[in-house]
């Protein structure tokens, strides 16, 4: 089956800094993919080139479509959620419910309104009076009623309390995620959404550094607590990151076979977290 | 149009009006109030005599007017209204598609498949055909209460002023005068709009710094390179204030028919074109 997002070389330049350098992307249709990197690490410049908000250099197709000149009639297959600060302060929630239903023929008015009845949002009340959280719960009743193929979460939560964190992805999977939908979500949050992913994709300084299914992750990754007899031997395999924990050195691998290093103490995956420290800090040990 | 698109166009003149309700809504119901206020105690300070007078004198003038012939009197009390219009005009335009940037809702807005141009069109709509409609409600009020005010006032001094049907007609049509002449300012200072409407899809901050300056700046380079000052010129030839008021229905036809109108509508709509391709990208 065709990617939903299929990218060759994105390139994006603000003067002389490079926010996206030769950035690759391909990413099937009903994964779930997380896009993680450090602040200014070209999140936000890749989901801007996806819906067509960034203008950027390279061969790109989402959904079928260029979004640098179709983003009017890509939107109709695509749902975005920035940081909750993003819908127009002076609106009403129905005066929202009212402006989408008009605008975009994918909508059903009735599954947002059945969404927000389970919220405590009052409908007339403007969007500057609500809390952050209702906010987000107001965004999401909307997209959450929009047939789309691709929704895509740029730091959805970010300000949130960890309860309206918990019931955000909740409801994204339980209500939007069916199985055929894709969803690329940015975050720093990584605790968070592990769980959730089908995708890892780390990226730092506009380049792509990691670009895995989550599946993979076991065979491609190994930390090892290695025992400090073994510490010469650990070093000689080349790890790429190096951290101390509760005394002892934690090797971190890529592609070295696992039963290559069992004999040098505790193995298991990395968690995202510390993958992602990892790749962040490549080649540097603590 | 198939219906989706009219839909659409609907509901983004609709999100004008909601977001800019405080200068198509609220100015002209202030100043419709200071108005009254301003009225009413004018009134209460005039002797009798003088008033007495006043009112004769406005029978005298009305008489043998037809509605028609009676509308360009009564646009007088609309002046201020029409200037408030284009001046509430001129801060709409320069926040029309900056505001959005400036708030982040942008986001949500080009979240939408809804296309720049249509976008860009439903504000340069909104500024000659909807905006205009709200001011004229509110001197509709006015007029009613002006005339209603004017004929008792008249029968408490024993003279008829015009008749309360002539005089309701008469309003009626200067209210059609008014909105032709915002319709017709529109398209006639469309250059304007369209420059506005340009830097304010361009500028990171300030827009007004951005219209003015770049504008100065060019005249003062054709002057500098060349010695002439066709730029400023021709903007002056469009900035008579008696261009921007229709006092006669007859004038509507030879004003949008003139070469200088159509081709102020030309370089206004190559301007259009700028604020959409700026609008694109969100950089």
């Amino acid at each position: 089956m065709k990617n939903i997002v299929e990218a060759r070389n994105l390139e994006k330049h603000y003067g002389d800094f490079k926010a996206l350098d030769g950035v690759d992307l391909s990413i099937p249709p009903g994964s779930i993919s997380g896009l993680i990197g450090p602040n200014g690490a070209g999140k936000t410049t890749t989901l801007k080139a996806l819906i067509g908000l960034c203008d950027v250099e390279g061969e790109l197709t989402v959904a079928g479509k260029d979004p640098r000149d179709a983003r009017h009639k890509l939107m109709e297959e695509v749902c975005f959620i920035a940081d909750v600060g993003i819908l127009p302060k002076w609106l009403r929630g129905n005066q929202l419910i009212d402006y989408v239903e008009a605008v975009h023929p994918r909508f059903d008015r009735a599954r947002a309104e059945k969404f927000l009845s389970t919220t405590e949002i009052p409908p007339r009340k403007r969007i500057k009076e609500l809390s952050k959280g209702m906010v987000t719960q107001l965004h999401l009743a909307i997209v959450m009623a929009i047939d789309v193929q691709l929704l895509v979460l740029d730091e959805p939560t970010l300000g949130l309390d960890i309860i309206y964190r918990k019931e955000f992805y909740d409801r994204l999977l339980n209500d939007f995620y069916d199985g055929n939908r894709t969803i690329i979500i940015s975050t720093h949050q990584v605790e968070e959404i592990e769980t959730l992913l089908s995708h890892l994709i780390f990226i730092n300084k506009g380049k792509i550094v990691l670009d895995a299914q989550m599946a993979e992750l076991e065979t491609l990754y190994t930390e090892v607590i290695v025992e400090p007899e073994h510490l010469a031997a650990a070093d000689a395999l080349n790890p790429i990151y190096i951290r101390d924990l509760l005394g002892k050195k934690a090797y971190t691998y890529e592609a070295v076979p696992r039963a290559q290093l069992e004999p040098f103490g505790e193995t298991g995956t990395p968690s995202v977290a510390d993958l992602f420290v990892a790749k962040m800090k490549e080649g540097k040990h603590e | 149009m198939n219906s989706l698109a009219l839909n659409q166009f609907l509901a983004l003149l609709y999100r004008e009006v909601l977001e800019n309700r405080n200068l198509f809504i609220g100015a002209p119901a202030v100043l419709a109030v200071l108005l009254f206020v301003f009225t009413a105690w004018i009134v209460s300070m005039a002797p009798e005599q003088e008033l007495a007078t006043a009112i004769e004198y406005l029978s005298v003038i009305f008489d043998g007017l037809s509605p028609v012939d009676m509308a360009s009197i009564f646009m007088i009390p609309a002046i201020p209204f029409m200037m408030m219009l284009y001046f509430c005009g001129l801060i709409y335009l320069l926040n029309a598609l900056y505001q959005d940037r400036k708030d982040m809702s942008v986001f949500f807005w080009q979240s939408m498949p809804v296309s720049n141009a249509k976008t860009v069109l439903s504000k340069v709509v909104t500024i000659g055909l909807v905006a205009p409609v709200f001011y004229v409600a509110i001197l509709f009020v006015v007029y009613l209460i002006a005339v209603l005010w004017l004929t008792l006032l008249g029968f408490s001094y024993g003279v008829q002023v015009a008749g309360l049907g002539y005089m309701f007609l008469a309003a009626v049509a200067s209210l059609a005068l008014v909105y032709l002449s915002a319709f017709v300012t529109s398209l006639w200072l469309l250059p304007s709009v369209g420059w506005l409407l340009l830097f304010s899809a361009f500028a990171k901050r300030t827009p007004i710094l951005w219209a003015a300056g770049v504008f100065i700046l060019i005249g003062f380079l054709e002057d500098f390179i060349f010695g002439s000052q066709y730029l400023a010129n021709w903007v002056e030839s469009r900035s008579n204030p008696n261009q921007y008021f229709i006092y006669e229905f007859s004038d509507v036809t030879d004003r949008l028919l003139s070469y200088d109108m159509l081709f102020g509508v030309l370089v206004g709509s190559i301007l259009l074109i700028g604020a959409i391709f700026m609008r694109r990208f969100i950089d």
